[in-house]
């Protein structure tokens, strides 16, 4: 009787750990990324983003890269607009 | 309300803009499909994505989280992103409607997401697998539901608990199945 | 005057009842609470296993297992209210019911019994809840805290071997990233002066996932000072609350000028409770 017990409660336990593992999560697995460098070039006229024509649009061929108006946050601050 | 600086968008992203976002995360869009979904880059997505929160960390009426439930509950009707839907079955499309049209479907779902995490399920997961609805719909459900359902308790308290009552015994039952059992099931008074 | 008030009132099945439903309800609670017991000593080795294997930054699958154990020991507690309320207090007020009034000697000493069969029952009650927690908190202490330090310190490292390892899109000049990033940012390339995007590794973003849990574990000791206190002492709590805003900034120095607002209402939050 009490093996029975003792047997019921170890096959819950390991039942429950292995569910734990195995189970899929809303959202998925995150995948660790290393750091990267990329670069958006402009898709208009091919050149390169200069930094002093600011983020928001070309500063060869004025393709608008963002029609928005960025204002101070964290890294990006108000003089980055075009 | 325009005066409220806590409310100015954040490089061009609005209140509106952002709960919207959010309620698509949580419907398995990227965070490139949101940015591009917004007309802008990525970095500044998610600078907005950090601040947003912190506004409404630092308002203490309120107003401005009370304002993203309401936005996040109209999501499906932001124009911007009217046109963007993570793929779902047929099924799970049906469910989405119904989760946001039958009340009492979104509360028997609510409780048995619940009692899945007591039974050490991930709920989010066992509803989209089981229904093909996602997180974020289902959130969108509730915000939407919330206010009904906060009147229906004030109206009939215990009519709400005994429905209550009634869908945690069947999840329960239908989840403890699923394991053999409750672990304490054969003590007896 | 008539001897009334005096009739002998005598209901020994009645004693009997309150004898063996005490004996029933106390071998019931003392049955529950061992099985709770066996469940959290066995369940405690692998609860530790599987948060030291889950590789989950948010260790979802550890947080899955407890849960699960939770609802069981809760699935105990509510066991136990269901049966204290069919078989406790239902009992009592029937009883009460049956007995002569509070009013007569016979009917006093009657209602004594049933007082004294209650607080019985409902002291043992107490007791099983209160070791029933105790098993919520073992379970929940399982696994420890994160060491949220060593994590912390890792990525500066890993940020330091790789900081001056990138090379511009545009002209392929080397670009060191001044500052750790936490987020998507773009990195102007000292040569061309082309905007690079930087996308800083997964292990950094979740520093800052982490950094208001670091933050607090690296001021615990403040905080157990404030919540020792009795009454509780407000200036500890703004210590406190001071020491751990100053460390998160030390995290996370772009979120400084946040923290400060976030520190601002919390301030006027506190002088809210203290002394309203």
């Amino acid at each position: 009787m009490a093996e029975e017990k003792d047997n019921k409660l170890s096959s819950y336990l390991e039942r429950l750990k292995q569910q734990a593992a195995t189970q899929q999560h809303y959202g998925g697995d995150i995948t660790p990324e290393e750091a990267k460098m990329d670069m958006r070039d402009c898709p208009a006229c091919g050149a390169g983003r200069a930094f002093e024509k600011g983020l928001t649009s070309c500063a060869y061929c004025g393709f608008v890269f963002m029609d928005i108006k960025l204002t101070d946050g964290v890294n990006i601050k108000k003089e980055n607009n075009s | 309300m325009s005066d409220n600086p806590l409310l100015e968008p954040i490089h061009g992203i609005t209140l509106e803009d952002y709960s919207a976002a959010c309620a698509k995360m949580g419907s398995g869009l990227s965070e490139a499909d949101i940015a591009k979904a917004l007309g802008v880059e990525v970095p500044v997505w998610q600078e907005a994505n950090l601040l947003w929160p912190e506004r409404m960390k630092q308002d203490e009426t309120f107003h401005i989280v009370t304002l993203f439930g309401q936005y996040f509950g109209q999501a499906d009707q932001h124009p911007k992103f009217s046109n963007l839907k993570a793929a779902v079955s047929a099924e799970g499309g049906a469910n989405t409607d119904r989760i946001k049209s039958d009340k009492r479907f979104y509360e028997e779902l609510e409780v048995a997401r619940q009692v899945a995490y007591e039974y050490g399920l991930d709920g989010a997961q066992w509803i989209a697998d089981k229904y093909g609805i996602t997180l974020g719909d289902f959130q969108i459900a509730a915000s939407n539901w919330n206010a009904q359902i906060h009147q229906d308790i004030a109206a009939d308290f215990d009519g709400y608990n005994e429905r209550q009552a009634a869908y945690r015994a069947k999840y329960q039952q239908l989840f403890a199945d699923a394991q053999g059992g409750n672990v304490a099931d054969d003590i007896e008074f | 005057m008539f001897g009334f008030f005096n009739k002998k009132y005598d209901n020994p099945a009645l004693l009997e009842e309150m004898k063996t439903r005490q004996e029933r309800w106390f071998a019931f609670l003392d049955k529950l609470e061992a099985r709770m017991q066996e469940l959290t000593t066995a369940a405690i080795p692998g609860l530790r296993e599987i948060f030291d294997q889950d590789a989950d930054p948010y260790k979802r699958a550890h947080s899955n297992m407890l849960q699960g154990l939770l609802g069981q020991i809760n699935h105990m507690r509510q066991k136990a209210n269901d049966i204290k309320d069919e078989q406790i207090i239902d009992f009592v007020y029937q009883a009460e019911a049956m007995v002569p009034a509070v009013t007569s000697t016979v009917g006093r000493d009657y209602h004594n019994r049933i007082m004294n069969f209650r607080m019985a029952c409902l002291n043992r009650h107490y007791i099983f809840d209160e070791k029933l927690n105790k098993c919520i908190q073992r379970l929940q202490l399982a696994a420890g805290e994160r060491d949220l330090e060593r994590a912390y310190q890792e990525q500066l490292r890993a940020f330091e071997s790789i900081r001056d390892k990138f090379s511009c899109r545009q002209c392929g000049g080397n670009i060191t990233i001044e500052k750790m990033f936490f987020i998507d940012t773009y990195v102007t390339c000292p040569f061309c002066h082309s905007q690079n995007t930087f996308s800083p590794s997964t292990g950094a973003r979740m520093i800052l996932h982490d950094a208001r849990a670091l933050a607090e574990q690296r001021t615990a000791h403040l905080r157990r000072a404030y919540e020792k206190s009795d009454p509780r002492e407000p200036e500890l709590e703004k210590v406190y609350l001071r020491a751990m805003i100053d460390e998160w900034n030390k995290i996370i120095p772009d979120m400084a000028e946040e923290n400060e607002k976030f520190y601002q209402r919390l301030l006027r939050e506190q002088y809210f409770h203290h002394f309203k």
